[in-house]
């Protein structure tokens, strides 16, 4: 259950971003997530629910966008997608590859509610 | 109003780990992540290590466990120092756990640092800790088939050590189908077979440590 570590590091992260732009709440965050990173969207929904309660993050609409894994081979240069268990490049078949996405856990955008937005 | 951040969520975690591995460079320790599923026989790989590494290599052990100092008090005896994490209900170390174990240890003067994470083939390969290498066991009792079944643990791997050898008389195990499976994965690390029961195979693995260590420490000197 990792999910619950991410869900407090994107929380942390969140309530961060209202300090510092004065924000009342959050309302949406969307996270893109690395297949590598082996989230589960639903466990990490929950944990998000649990870990943002009394924060700014409360209540806000989370979306988990998974990202694929990006890998560029080291003889050829080809650039594919890999399957988690398969690394293979579909030119020279052999997986000495670089990776070039599908392991980080990103921050994309989110959506603040400063207090002046709320009264008006 | 909509922001758009584009930020690492561990960021947190990667910049404690940053400076967990200053810490490391700037004492020439070269430190170790140990991964598996619990009972691949990681403590007992230490033993054998620490014993084999022989009495003027320095190391100490950091082990993280859910529960109970056990793994600390097997490793009392061999490693110089040793401070037992429990997680509580946490599957994986962290950065900052690791950095507040560094608190309780004399980084000066040491050689090694092993970090023995928790027992857990998905959650730890999640995490930077800090090391410099990351080393993933796999024991025959556990099948065949597991680097196929939790490939993340295994592509991360700086080495991959097949652990328990000396069990495979009895059990049917494939080891063509765990090294073809690798082959897909992670076709850079070595591959080393080892018995701590026997002690077969050890020898390869103390020298490939010996061997990463020199070059770590040239690099870091010279770089």
């Amino acid at each position: 259950m990792h999910e619950m570590a991410i869900a407090t590091a994107l929380v942390e992260q969140l309530t961060c971003i209202a300090r510092e732009n004065n924000a009342s709440r959050i309302t949406t965050a969307e996270v893109h997530c690395g297949i590598l990173r082996q989230v589960v969207p639903e466990a990490l929904e929950l944990a998000f629910a649990a870990a943002s309660a009394d924060t700014p993050a409360a209540g806000a609409v989370l979306t988990i966008v998974e990202q694929p894994i990006v890998a560029r081979c080291r003889s050829c240069q080809q650039t594919f997608q890999a399957a988690v268990d398969n690394f293979l490049c579909p030119v020279c078949q052999t997986a000495d590859v670089e990776l070039l996405a599908g392991q980080d856990i990103i921050l994309q955008t989110v959506t603040l509610e400063t207090p002046d937005e709320r009264t008006s | 109003m909509k922001i758009k951040v584009v930020e690492s969520v561990l960021k947190a975690n990667d910049a404690v780990a940053r400076e967990n591995r200053r810490r490391f460079e700037a004492a020439g320790v070269l430190a170790v992540n140990l991964m598996s599923a619990p009972g691949s026989g990681k403590t007992a790989l230490l033993e054998r290590t620490l014993a084999g590494l022989g009495p003027d290599v320095r190391s100490a052990v950091v082990v993280g466990d859910l529960q109970t100092t056990r793994d600390a008090e097997r490793l009392q005896n061999t490693a110089q120092q040793v401070v037992q994490i429990n997680t509580g209900t946490g599957c994986h170390l962290t950065a900052t756990q690791v950095a507040e174990a560094l608190e309780s240890l004399e980084l000066a003067g040491l050689h090694y640092l092993f970090i023995e994470n928790v027992g857990n083939m998905v959650c730890p390969a999640g995490f930077d800790l800090g090391e410099h290498v990351r080393v993933a066991l796999l024991s025959t009792p556990e099948g065949d088939d597991k680097v196929a079944k939790y490939p993340t643990l295994f592509l991360c791997a700086d080495v991959i050590l097949l652990t328990k050898t000396d069990l495979v008389a009895v059990l049917d195990y494939r080891r063509e189908r765990v090294y073809e499976d690798i082959s897909r994965i992670n076709p850079r690390a070595p591959v080393m077979e080892l018995s701590c029961r026997t002690g077969e195979g050890v020898d390869r693995w103390l020298s490939w440590l010996k061997d990463e260590r020199r070059r770590r420490t040239r690099e870091v000197t010279t770089g």
